[in-house]
This record gives C-alpha cells, structure tokens and sequence, in this order.
C-alpha cells in the first residue's frame, strides 16, 4: 500500500518535473541543432555559438544585460535592505504609509510604471540612456529587497541582537557582527531574486532604454519580425548555465555555517 | 520612502548623465556618431561597418519590435535617435505629432535611385518627412504535399477541405484584410454593411482555424502543424527556402496588403550631418544590395536592382510580379471605422 503510494508520488514528482523542465531541455538541445528553423533535428553543430561570437549586437545585449543587472542588484541591496531593517526593528510616525508605498511598486502593473517613468524622465529632460533603464530597475527591485528581507528579520529572535547589546556592543557592532549575518540568507536571497527580475524585464525597460541601451529581452522581442534564429537558443543555454552555477554557489553560501553562524 | 529612494536614484543618475553629456558635446557636435532605431536583422552588419570605415562616422544600432516602441521613444522626448524606420501608418501616425522632420532633399542625392512605385505614397505626399526603405507583403504559405491543388487565392483560408489544418495571422487588419480582399473589396474599407459581412465570414472560418498566430507562423508551417497559413513574406521565404520541394509562398491573386519601412530624422535629432549622410548611403545602388542581399526583403531601390542576386530577384515570394503588386494596397489608417473592427474582431475571437 504505501509502496504503492510512493511509486504514484515519485510518478507524480517526475510529470511535474518533465512539465517544468522539458521546455528548458528543448531549448537547449536545439542550440545545437544545425538547422536554421526551430522545427526540425538536422544534426549537431556548434555553429550558432560561433556565430553568437561574431554577433556584435546580441553580444552587446548580453553585456548590458549584465551590467544592468548588477548595478540594480548591489544598489537595490544597499537601498533596499536599511528600509527593511527600519520596517522590522522600528516603531516611527508614517510607517504604515512607508510600507505601503515600499509595496506599490510590486503590485503596479508594469505598463504603468514604465509609462510612469519615461514621463518622470521626459519632465526632468533626463536623456534616455542605460543609466535610465538602470534607475527603473532600482526603482522595482528596492521593493523586493526590502520585502524579502524584511520577512527574514521578522521571524529572528530580536533578544539575541539584546543580547548583543547587554554585553556591551554598540549599535553598528551589533549591527555588524549580529544582525547582517542573521539577515544575510535574505539579503543574498533577494539579489538573487532581483538579479533576475532585471535581467529578464521587458515591459518597463522598453520604455526606457535609450540609445546604446539594447538588453537582451528587447532584442530578442525585435528578432520576432524576422524569426527567433537559433543564436538565441544558444546565448539562452548560456545564460542558464550561469544562473545555475550562481544558484549552485548561493545554496553553498547559504549552507556555510559561517554565514549562519549567528543563529546557533 | 520610496519617493525619496527614486529622487534620490533620479538624482544621482542625473549628476552621471550630465557629466557624461558634458563629455560627449564636443565630439557629438561634429557629428561623429549617429543613433539608429531599427528593427532587428534588418540593417548588416558589413553594411554598418562600411560606412564606418568610409566616413569615419560611429554608428549606435538600436532594435524594435514593434512601430509602437517607435512611438513611445520619440514621444517621451528624451530618445537621442537620429534615423528611425517607421512603416506607412506609423509615419502617418509620427507626422501629425510633429515628431518627425522635414527632409531636405536636397542632402540625398541617391534619392533619385528610389523606384517610383513606392513614392509619394498617401501616407507621406511627396516623401517630406521619410524614404523608403524595405517592403514587403502578406500572403500564403502552404504545403505543396497536404493541399489538393496549388493555391492562388484567398479562398483556400476558407476552404471546408483543409478544416483544422489553416492558421490566420493574429492580426484584425490583416484578417479582415484577407476577407474583404475575398469579397472584392479594398482592405481600407470602411463600408459597415461589409465589414459585417467579413466578419460573418471569419467568424464562419473560425471552425477551420487551427490557431491565430503572428509570431511563429513560418515555423508552424515548416514543422507540419498546419498546412494552409497566412503570413508575411520574409520569415515566410526563409522557410521555403529551407525546403523549397515542400513548402511555397503566394501573393493572391485577389491582392494582400503591402507594407513599406521608411527612413526617416526625428525631430530634435542631434546629429543630423551625420543622419543625411547615413540615409543617403542606405540609398546608394551597392549599399541597397547589400541589405536586401543579407536580410532577404525587398527594398524600393531600383537602381539596386542589377546589383542583387539572382535567385532573390526570381524569388516570388520577395519580389511579386507586377501584376499581383498592382492589387496590393497599403494599410491605411482608418480613424474611427477601425473602433467598429476592432468590435467586430473580439466577436469573432469569443465565439
């Protein structure tokens, strides 16, 4: 009976996983497909990751791609987390308001806040460019930052920073030696989360991307008039190899007991 | 708080831009780059860097996918392009704003290269504010295997016999176009009774459909899913191309609809020295060519004609004989007649 129950648990787990992941697996195996349509098998080739080489314009996407990616994730971080820590730890006149406002941005439709945007930056003649789509990105991102790690600092126990405090650290000493290892799984949870938030928007930083400032969704959208070729396929592949490495080196961060090493 | 984080971002952001521009005055006075907004695959790459190498100008290559981002960019105010490609209505759309320049054409002196067949065309009299750049049209692929017999009309879209195997772009304009075309009226139409009528019969043919699909019809095509599909003509060559025994590509005889990309200065563009000089070498014979050469469009350059390869200019699919261009027309934009449409396309799609 229960043998039973765990061979249609186990089927049930592999027809998720199939669902989830085969889509992922095609992709992959047909960056490697000598064929130019996505349609058929015509053998293996390494041709679409030589081209992608050649390819100055999807190479460049994928750079700026990154480069806006990352200066979201450390700014969103650094903005993001502080607005946590005063949401968790304090009391003070406004805070609802502070919080809902710290929400909106996560619940707005995308549309609007990039219409939002491109109009706040045609009103302040801020020319479009990559910083803008950098400044939208940030814009979004604070929120998931301060949510996530917001969540993180709630279900600490506050006496152990007490505690800290009682033995004669100051606050910043607290801070630094309790309170950022504690939050850390969250803080290195939510880049990660906002890392890849910006580095697949499409809505907002179509709106505000100027010149010089193509990302790698944009690009991709523009390839629709004349065919998705399989180079996509192949900087696709790339890129989830990345994420999977980043993914593989986060759960190991987040495994280190030295990260952790507060709450023991 | 998050007001202050966006000031505060906004500020920032700003101090680095102003710095960045104070840089860039000087060299981008002489115009030594300019920023183009284009589709993608649309412009080669030894076509861009030729030009570089010729006038020492730096050419910013950006993409679209669709003429609204066109539209949004230039409305925000802030966009530093100076060459955009807007199809027909689009300029229609862009001129009345005010969002495009006058050309001088005067500074194009392979203007006349152009074939006069996509000139001074109803969305731009007199081209004052754009050149044609590349066109194209809509027809049917089909399965030269699966149909009965070769399709030279709008009517295999409706035909009983091929129930469940057809696609239809997702596109009122150009479903209703496809009908109406069947009637024998003009796509632009703007007749109530017979656009109802259209939508009678689409609403008819919706039992044969397999599915509405403007993005990846080619490739529905070439993998077997249909064997009766609307579409346009590039993505729809390059499939046939790939198996020419198998696949082909029609123009009705009852006409499609015929679309032009221009080349055209947004008002305000910062470096128009160098936006002349980059129009006018897209219009050069060598140049127009090279493009249609590599992107596998046709371009309204007839000068370039002799220049391009053979099998293109024998390809059907890219250039239509002359008497099946005669019955094409351009989407026109339709004012409030296209709210009725629009009405009568949801019907169709919710039934």
């Amino acid at each position: 009976m229960s043998g039973r129950h765990r061979r249609l648990l186990a089927a049930h787990t592999a027809i998720v996983y199939l669902f989830l992941y085969a889509p992922i697996a095609i992709l992959v195996a047909f960056s490697f497909n000598a064929a130019r349509q996505t349609a058929f098998w015509e053998g293996f080739t390494l041709d679409w990751y030589r081209r992608l080489l050649g390819n100055a314009l999807l190479f460049r996407a994928v750079r700026n791609s990154l480069l806006v990616a990352g200066i979201t994730t450390a700014a969103a971080v650094v903005l993001g987390t502080p607005a946590a820590l005063a949401l968790a730890r304090h009391e003070f006149r406004g805070k609802r308001a502070t919080q809902a406002l710290l929400y909106l941005p996560v619940i707005i439709p995308e549309v609007v806040l990039g219409a939002a945007l491109v109009t706040f930056f045609g009103a302040v003649e801020l020319r479009l460019s990559l910083w803008t789509v950098v400044v939208a990105h940030v814009v979004f991102s604070v929120s998931y930052v301060a949510i996530v790690v917001r969540a993180r600092l709630s279900g600490l126990d506050p006496s152990l920073e007490e505690a800290a405090r009682d033995l004669g650290a100051g606050p910043f000493e607290t801070f630094r030696r309790v309170t950022l290892p504690l939050a850390a799984p969250g803080i290195l949870a939510s880049a990660l989360l906002v890392f890849t938030l910006s580095i697949d928007d499409y809505v907002i930083t179509s709106f505000v991307a100027g010149v010089g400032a193509t990302t790698l969704p944009l690009h991709i959208y523009s390839m629709l008039k004349v065919g998705v070729t399989p180079e996509v396929n192949a900087v696709s592949t790339l890129l989830l190899a990345g994420t999977v490495v980043l993914i593989v080196l986060a759960q190991r961060l987040m495994q280190d007991p030295a990260a952790t090493g507060g709450s023991r | 708080m998050k007001r202050f984080f966006l000031i505060a971002c906004a500020a920032a952001a700003l101090a680095s831009c102003r710095d960045t521009q104070e840089r860039a005055g000087p060299a981008k006075a002489a115009s030594r780059s300019v920023n183009v907004y284009i589709w993608t695959n649309y412009l080669p790459q030894e076509v861009v860097a030729d030009f570089e190498r010729r006038t020492g100008i730096d050419v910013n290559v950006d993409t679209y996918d669709s003429n609204e981002a066109v539209l949004a960019k230039l409305q925000s105010g802030v966009a530093d392009y100076d060459v955009v490609v807007p199809s027909d209505y689009m300029v229609k759309v862009l001129v009345p704003q005010g969002l495009l320049q006058p050309l001088d054409h005067a500074r194009l002196p392979h203007f006349e290269n152009l074939d006069p067949r996509f000139l001074n065309q109803a969305f731009d009299r007199g081209n004052a504010h754009s050149v044609p750049y590349l066109w194209g049209t809509t027809g049917i692929g089909y399965d030269k295997e699966k149909v009965k017999e070769p399709i030279d009309s709008w009517r295999a879209l409706f035909d009983e016999r091929y129930a469940g195997r057809i696609l239809m772009l997702d596109d009122v304009r150009e479903a209703f176009g496809a009908a109406l075309k069947l009637m024998g009226r003009s796509i632009n139409e703007k007749d109530p009774a017979a656009l109802r009528k259209a939508a009678a019969m689409l609403t008819a043919q919706k039992r044969l459909v397999r599915t509405y699909n403007s993005s990846d019809f080619a490739n529905l095509l070439a993998a077997g899913d249909v064997d009766v599909a609307q579409g346009w003509n590039g993505e729809m060559a390059e499939v046939v191309a790939n198996a020419p025994g198998r696949l082909a590509f029609i123009v009705p005889k009852e006409g499609g609809t015929l679309w032009i990309d221009n080349l055209a200065i947004p008002k305000g563009a910062r470096n128009l020295d160098a936006a002349y000089a980059f129009i006018d070498y897209v219009l050069e014979a060598a140049t127009a060519a090279k493009i249609v050469n590599a992107v596998h469009y046709a371009a309204g350059n007839q000068a370039a004609w002799p220049l391009i390869d053979e099998k293109i200019r024998r390809d059907a699919a890219i250039y239509p004989p002359q008497e099946v261009l005669d019955r094409c027309e351009l989407i026109e934009d339709l004012g409030e007649t296209l709210r009725l449409m629009d009405e009568l396309w949801t019907e169709v799609k919710a039934q």
